[in-house]
């Protein structure tokens, strides 16, 4: 069937891997583009090589687009802008899809405020009712949910990570289009260097699985504890904002509020005691098993799992029984 | 160096949300507002260059209703130089058409530094500051823990997940700040009262909110269920494991 209109899917790789939060996208285009339908156009940002076009190729992708930040070896708001920019002016494509990651966060705003559109982030659900996209998002970190009907086209829609399933569908043969940038001379941020931690860690935004540890940990240094166990079961660390105001963890693995709001498969709360600026980080997680020793704290009305108990006798059993 | 702060008040943090009968919008009788946390942070980091520069001049801005007026108060008697009040009792949910509105007013002065928070944790957007650098073409570093001055040149750590961009930016620049290092300043009750004194600017916005989209209805999410307690001591940690593997397949 001839397609009149398109959907340009804006993807990332890390680790020559595609994204998962990027694999998320995929299946929802795919979704999108067969309900309205539409010619479904995927973007890829960052370095592009052969394998990533195996892991797309069962999302029912009509062409792929290699833009000029295939040879950006760095993360540049402008030139990814502007990359992005010049496939949108000839594709013209009635609704963009973006991640939540990063730079997916950083690049929608600045995508919708150049082409005037509507940008609506971090939705968890897209409903297309005759043809009119209603939109679903927390707000009040989750406290509420909002419906939002959009009446213009085109739209930018950035989807939260972990909020949708990753469903594979149609094997097309992708038609990879490169595409060549307009340079401009405009004076911009330069990246002078990256920062990585001592030991590649996997983020609280990314992982399936997270060990948060909180106040009840007493001491910075047993967070090797919170660690090791995240270690074993390949999780992220996570903290409360106690003990990441208190300096024993870095901000970025603070979960809540004023942090971040995750939603892995599972979630493992040490020694926090559940407090709603933590909750609505944390409580759209799949499965949550708390660990402490108060039997009333609130982290026990909603968890799924609780051992109450000492963590210092329980988490080195945890450890141990995990290594059998 | 001519600093803008841009602010926002949302529900403190700690706020039970309740929705209106209308289902569509919230019922903010009980609720306290304060600044936004993240605006905090970029306040904070405007004080402390302005506390090594006398030279350093610094306006906040912040639109929204009559309350906003309060936090603008205690801005200034923290230490601003002016404050912007870019007043309306509609509440806008458009970023596009905020950023326009605060586009205007940062247009009338030449400001080297504009700070943000990285967003507001009310309607949790992410998007204001971005787009105004992009509406007035300024250079914008999003969501940074630090930064500093160098040699006339910004010097900010942007966090990526797993790891810091460290970008050098020309003036001027935004910057959208994540939660930072320092904590905002507390005003001393004598800079408060004299706070009072000063003047806010007061501009009165005309909407013209693109009407693009509709708010259909607010709910509240999904209660969970209460769960089971497994066990009060380290017995219970291979039961725990037998579900998490064999009946949940998580580990």
């Amino acid at each position: 069937m001839f397609k009149i209109a398109s959907i340009l899917t804006i993807i990332e790789s890390k680790n020559n891997e595609i994204k998962n939060s990027s694999l998320e996208l995929l299946s929802e285009s795919q979704k999108i583009s067969s309900i309205k339908n539409l010619d479904n156009n995927v973007m890829i940002l960052g370095k592009y090589n052969e394998d990533n076009l195996k892991q797309i190729n069962e999302f029912g992708i009509d062409s792929l687009f290699i833009g000029a930040t295939d040879n950006i070896t760095n993360y540049s708001a402008e030139l990814y802008r502007d990359a992005v920019l010049d496939i949108i002016n000839q594709l013209k494509p009635e609704t963009i899809l973006c991640s939540g990651s990063a730079i997916g966060k950083d690049i929608s705003p600045r995508i919708a405020a150049n082409l005037k559109y509507n940008l609506v982030t971090e939705c968890i659900e897209i409903s297309i009712l005759e043809d009119v996209y209603h939109i679903k998002r927390p707000i009040y970190a989750g406290k509420v949910i909002q419906t939002i009907k959009f009446n213009q086209k085109p739209i930018v829609i950035s989807l939260k990570s972990n909020s949708f399933a990753i469903e594979k569908g149609t094997k097309n043969d992708i038609k990879v289009k490169t595409i060549e940038n307009q340079t401009s001379n405009e004076k911009i941020p330069i990246l002078k260097e990256i920062i990585q931690p001592q030991k590649e860690t996997l983020d609280v935004s990314e992982a399936s699985i997270i060990v948060s540890g909180g106040r009840g940990m007493k001491e910075p240094d047993n967070f090797k504890l919170i660690e090791e166990l995240a270690e074993i079961l390949d999780a992220a660390v996570g903290a409360s904002r106690a003990v990441v105001d208190a300096g024993w963890r870095p901000h970025s693995e603070q979960v809540g509020q004023t942090g971040k709001i995750v939603s892995p498969n599972l979630y493992i709360a040490i020694g926090i005691s559940g407090a709603i600026q933590h909750q609505v980080g944390m409580i759209n997680s799949k499965c949550i098993v708390a660990i402490n020793k108060d039997k009333n704290a609130p982290i026990f009305k909603f968890a799924d799992y609780g051992i109450v108990g000492d963590l210092f006798e329980i988490i080195p059993e945890f450890i141990s029984e995990l290594k059998k | 160096m001519n600093i803008a702060v841009c602010v926002k008040q949302v529900p403190d943090t700690a706020s039970q949300i309740k929705i209106s009968d209308n289902n569509t919008t919230i019922d903010d009788g009980e609720i306290k507002y304060e600044i936004n946390p993240f605006d905090e942070y970029a306040l904070e980091e405007a004080f402390r260059l302005k506390d090594n520069d006398n030279n350093v001049n610094i306006t906040v801005i912040s639109l929204g209703p009559e309350r906003v007026k309060q936090s603008l108060t205690k801005i200034l008697a923290m230490g601003a130089d002016n404050a912007v009040h870019l007043h309306t009792d509609e509440i806008i949910y458009d970023c596009m058409s905020i950023a326009n509105i605060i586009s205007e007013e940062i247009k009338k002065k030449q400001y080297d530094l504009i700070l943000f928070g990285k967003k507001s944790v009310d309607q949790d957007n992410n998007q204001v500051g971005i787009m105004i650098g992009e509406i007035n073409g300024i250079s914008c570093i999003s969501n940074c823990s630090e930064f500093k001055i160098e040699d006339n040149k910004i010097i900010a750590n942007r966090e990526v997940e797993g790891s810091i961009e460290v970008f050098e930016s020309e003036f001027p620049a935004i910057i959208t700040h994540e939660k930072g290092r320092n904590e905002l300043r507390y005003p001393s009750l004598k800079d408060l009262m004299a706070a009072k004194k000063k003047t806010i600017e007061t501009i009165n916005i005309d909407i013209n909110e693109l009407k693009n989209s509709e708010i259909i209805k607010l709910e509240y999410p999904n209660k969970r269920e209460e769960g089971v307690i497994i066990g009060e001591d380290k017995t219970s940690v291979s039961e725990l494991i037998r579900i998490l593997r064999e009946e949940k397949k998580l580990i």
